[in-house]
């Protein structure tokens, strides 16, 4: 079950103005192929988390393990998602993909490797458009083609930062789907670690959502379950009380406050 | 970084070129023949603004030729020279007169010389400069201090190192065709996003892919705006360069005019090395779009 471990993590920037504590007292023990969600304000340093994971910050404080070993820089066990997508602008959509893979499946045989690049474009339905550039492309197809480059190193641990954040909520919707299909392809192996701002997202897709406090100096505020059975639907679950309970509960932390009358009393 | 070379050279801004390359459109509708014409008929409106310029400054020329009692020679005389002149470009009747064709090579020939062995040298130290801290510390003061030289202050160290006039003129367009290129690389890829550096480290490229996947696709647009910045300023260095040296080359024939009294001959070279600059920029500009990536 300890799979992936975050132990009193604490991540702090130097800045002209001093030390600048990102998130701090992070304490959180994910098991093998979990779907987690971070969820928070702005500047919750939800982020800086993943990118610690990503190994592509140094914690200040305290330490984060894998199968119990430290994570000390980026590896090809982790793929990531960015939160820009950022695709390489002068390469096509195969090219994205295959120079990934390419460069972390090094032992495999360039047939082999172009192979798995073909599988991934194919798997997200990218196959016509994969001569495109990424400025020839809709958000979505660059979303997915950022999902196909991370699946395809073929990673233990899946980070996606606002993966969704810049579609509109039709194609968001289907970008849920093919997310969980390709989990379930891989006989929901993969642990996954999801950063959002959307509360619905977050209870539809994860076993478990991490709610942060505001920052500077960040930490877990609490954690919520989500024992919804899959696979779920998106409009059953609707109807299903837990949903209620949990979406209640993480609107009462997050927004506090529900109408402009509650804003004006606290004025 | 990028802000820093910002701060520490302001007068990097004036040459560099933001390159925004115009959207690409996938699906386009069939175009009606409005459409159709629309691109020829923009083509035909700017060539005509084109002609009247051209018209407006030789009529202008016609009448500063009148008022000065022909003491600057008309469009018309200056027309008869010129037709002289490109009858038979390539004649070489030994070392003090040759044909305007010839002499336009030669500078050509100088130009591309010292422009090719300049950019050898400043590509790889732009892009030392550009990718690492240390060099850009080390070199940018030097940079600061020699670019707002004239060229020409070059020439005697030329003479002095080759002992040969022609030499010394190839030395002082490699001095020129350094600065603009050796700037917009280092700022080129001093711009790097972060974006693209984290997808390099995420995904464990190795040093060699970083540089031939990403820091030369990111940096080449620049790079060719600092090639296209220097041809043109070697080309204005060329004319004068040529009439220090003398010898051989469209500066030299120009000097070479006036000390004839032939004002028409020098107005038909200085069209010619017009024309020419026009051209040499046009075909970088060329360059400079195949080379930009949609962003």
């Amino acid at each position: 079950m300890n799979y992936l471990e975050i132990q009193n993590l604490e991540i702090a920037f130097p800045t002209p103005k001093g030390r600048y504590v990102a998130v701090t007292d992070i304490n959180l023990t994910i098991g093998k192929g979990e779907i987690i969600s971070i969820i928070g304000h702005s500047g919750c340093g939800k982020s800086t988390i993943m990118n610690a994971v990503g190994g592509m910050v140094r914690p200040t404080r305290g330490e984060i393990t894998i199968n119990g070993k430290p994570v000390k820089g980026p590896g090809p066990d982790r793929g990531i998602v960015f939160q820009h997508y950022s695709l390489l602008p002068w390469m096509s959509v195969y090219q994205n993909i295959f120079q990934a893979v390419d460069s972390v499946l090094s032992d495999k045989s360039k047939v082999e490797k172009k192979e798995i690049a073909e599988k991934y474009i194919t798997m997200v339905g990218l196959a016509k458009h994969r001569d495109k550039l990424p400025s020839q492309i809709s958000g979505g197809m660059k979303q997915r083609t950022a999902i196909a480059r991370a699946f395809a190193i073929n990673p233990d641990i899946l980070l996606l930062d606002e993966p969704f954040g810049a579609l509109d909520a039709l194609t968001k919707g289907t970008m849920h789907l093919e997310l969980l299909k390709l989990w379930n392809l891989d006989n929901r192996n993969k642990t996954i670690i999801m950063v959002t701002h959307d509360i619905e997202e977050a209870i539809f897709l994860s076993d478990r959502i991490v709610v942060m406090t505001d920052g500077p100096a960040a930490t877990i505020r609490e954690i919520e379950d989500v024992h919804l059975a899959r696979p779920r639907h998106k409009k059953e679950i609707a109807h299903e009380p837990e949903y209620h309970q949990i979406r209640e509960r993480l609107l009462e932390l997050l927004m506090g406050k529900y109408s402009i009358a509650d804003l004006k009393e606290s004025a | 970084m990028k802000t820093q070379l910002e701060l520490t050279a302001p007068l990097i801004q004036e040459e560099v070129i933001v390159h925004t390359p115009a959207k690409k459109v996938s699906a386009e509708p069939t175009p009606t023949l409005g459409q159709k014409l629309r691109p020829l008929l923009n083509s035909l409106q700017s060539f005509g603004y084109t002609l009247l310029g051209l018209g407006l400054m030789i009529g202008f020329w016609a009448w500063v030729s009148k008022i000065t009692d022909n003491s600057l020679p008309g469009p018309v005389a200056t027309w008869e020279v010129f037709k002289e002149l490109v009858k038979d470009p390539f004649y070489d009747y030994g070392p003090n007169d040759k044909g305007i064709g010839l002499q336009l090579w030669s500078s050509l020939v100088r130009v591309f010389i010292g422009f090719g062995l300049g950019s050898l040298i400043a590509i790889p130290i732009g892009l030392l400069m550009g990718g690492n801290a240390f060099c850009r510390k080390v070199f940018y003061p030097i940079v600061q201090i020699l670019r707002p030289v004239s060229p020409l202050a070059w020439f005697p160290i030329g003479l002095a190192v080759f002992a040969n006039a022609g030499t010394a003129t190839v030395f002082i367009i490699f001095i020129t065709s350094l600065w603009p290129t050796l700037i917009n690389t280092a700022f080129g890829v001093a711009s790097i996003p972060d974006d693209h550096k984290h997808v390099a480290k995420a995904f464990g490229f190795s040093t060699w892919r970083y540089l031939t996947r990403i820091l030369i696709p990111f940096s080449l647009p620049h790079i060719i705006t600092g090639l296209r910045l220097s041809i043109g300023v070697a080309w204005l260095v060329i004319v004068a360069g040529e009439m220090l040296s003398g010898g051989m080359g469209i500066g030299f024939f120009v000097w070479d005019s006036w000390n004839a009294l032939s004002l028409e001959k020098v107005i038909s070279a200085i069209l010619i090395i017009g024309f020419v600059g026009l051209f040499l920029d046009r075909l970088f500009t060329l360059i400079e779009k195949k080379v930009s990536y949609g962003k």
